[in-house]
């Protein structure tokens, strides 16, 4: 029954065991001729179907009334080899389908279509009866009308709104009257000063005595107390906090600065363009 | 030993000539049998009829000339290898109650049928099914590396790491039957 090995046959597994390096290994060699013995000589005797698809051809096994093999057609669709076998079987080549086989395309349009009509006569559904109630029921329509005009409220009136948030420039000046509020620079300007003094008032303290080095981070407005007050040709060293409030008035008074933007002293005229912001 | 196939009739099968289906079927099912029996199928030759019968009316698409034949051939022989598996996962095996052969331990189908291949089946079966799958294809379907890497969708590369793989196992399972044999 199984026939004798074929030299092409032999070529290959001489092939393999050359590639697998094992060239040299007899018995493996044996046992692979003995796998290679399992190919039969003849052909098996054809069945029924198989022997009249080899005398007639494929015209005669396509046609539509011809008799299709039974138990070929579900394997035809059941096939789901893991590798891209079944692309290569499956694609249709124009025969007619068995009548074992089912066409599934009517079956998903059936599908869609029936998906369709749910849902539009779910939506219909809804809509019937959002209308009904607002019908039958007044305060319905009231709340309806509530709550459409608590939604749209907003938006009318929030442009205005925003509006009056902004101050113009021009109204930052007339709001601070000059005598009635403190400056800018008044009561908040006591901590910044003091900062602002301690460094020049450590430096004086370095070239003036030893005991003033002690009290000067304790008390900053004692240096204005004392009666040192940094000279204008000072001033420069220290903006090294430009932005805080009060910082030009070195001694804590105000007199330094004018109170109002508009209205600057002549006293001090060297002072004040010396500040980066103001 | 089987036949070989000429162009002429492998050109008389490609256009639909019964000439040339009965030499393709001649030439082919020998090594589809064996490919069938060597995986251990119990009704080999039933199988192997009908991936002819799937085969044959397709032959006008099938390009390649020989080797594309051969691994059309062998595509559609693994998927309905594949299906004869899960097939058999799926179905009870059914048998009458025979007390003489209720001995707990009898023998499969599969084992019975790859016993008849003589030393070879219990061989085989020591590896796993990849590595089977492959020597099986490169020694008994006679096919190249990019053949069979087609045929169970692997690149070349794999395919040679199983061989590979696959005569090392039975080589040291060869040995090892040699030595408990002697």
């Amino acid at each position: 029954m199984t026939g004798t090995r074929d030299p092409q046959q032999h070529g290959s597994i001489q092939a393999m065991l050359s590639d697998s390096g094992l060239e040299s290994a007899a018995e493996l060699r044996s046992a692979l001729e003995q796998l290679g013995a399992v190919v039969p000589d003849q052909a098996p005797a054809p069945r029924a179907d198989l022997a009249a698809l080899l005398a007639g051809g494929v015209a005669a096994s396509t046609m539509p009334g011809a008799t299709a093999p039974a138990r070929v057609a579900p394997q035809t669709v059941d096939s789901g080899a893991p590798s891209g076998v079944a692309e290569d079987v499956e694609p249709g080549t124009g025969e007619a389908e068995p009548n074992a086989v089912v066409s599934l395309e009517d079956r998903r349009r059936g599908r869609k279509r029936r998906l369709a009509i749910v849902g539009g006569a779910v939506i219909g559904a809804m809509s019937l009866g959002a209308g009904a109630v607002a019908a039958s029921s007044e305060d319905f329509r009231h709340s309806v009308s509530r709550t459409v005009g608590v939604m749209f409220q907003p938006a009318g009136h929030a442009g205005p709104a925003t509006e009056h948030v902004q101050p113009s420039p021009t109204d930052v000046p007339a709001i601070p009257a000059p005598g009635a509020t403190p400056a800018p620079n008044g009561t908040p300007s006591v901590p910044p000063a003091g900062t602002a003094t301690s460094s020049t008032a450590s430096r004086d303290a370095s070239s003036d005595g030893k005991t003033r080095a002690t009290t000067a981070p304790t008390g900053p407005p004692a240096v204005g107390r004392d009666g040192i007050l940094p000279t204008p040709s000072q001033r420069p060293v220290t903006p090294g906090i430009p932005g805080a409030p009060g910082q030009g008035n070195g001694n804590g008074n105000g007199k330094d600065l004018p109170r109002t933007p508009g209205n600057v002293t002549p006293s001090l005229p060297g002072v004040v363009p010396n500040f980066p912001d103001r | 030993m089987a036949q070989q196939l000429s162009d002429d009739e492998l050109s008389a099968a490609l256009a639909g000539d019964p000439s040339g289906f009965s030499a393709v079927y001649a030439a082919i099912s020998p090594a589809v049998l064996g490919y069938f029996r060597a995986r251990g199928v119990d009704d080999a030759e039933a199988l192997t009829q009908d991936v002819f019968v799937d085969v044959l009316p397709k032959l006008a698409s099938v390009t390649g000339g020989h080797a594309g034949l051969r691994t059309f051939i062998f595509s559609v022989a693994h998927a309905r290898l594949v299906d004869y598996r899960r097939r058999a996962e799926r179905t009870p095996y059914l048998a009458e109650y025979d007390p003489l052969n209720d001995a707990r331990s009898s023998a499969s189908a599969e084992d019975e049928v790859l016993g008849s291949l003589g030393g070879i089946s219990d061989t085989l079966a020591g590896l796993n099914e990849e590595q089977r799958e492959v020597l099986v294809l490169r020694i008994v379907a006679d096919l190249s590396i990019e053949q069979v890497a087609g045929i169970m969708d692997k690149t070349p590369g794999a395919i040679k790491q199983l061989q590979r793989r696959g005569l090392s196992a039975l080589r040291e399972l060869v040995t090892e039957k040699d030595h408990a044999a002697s």
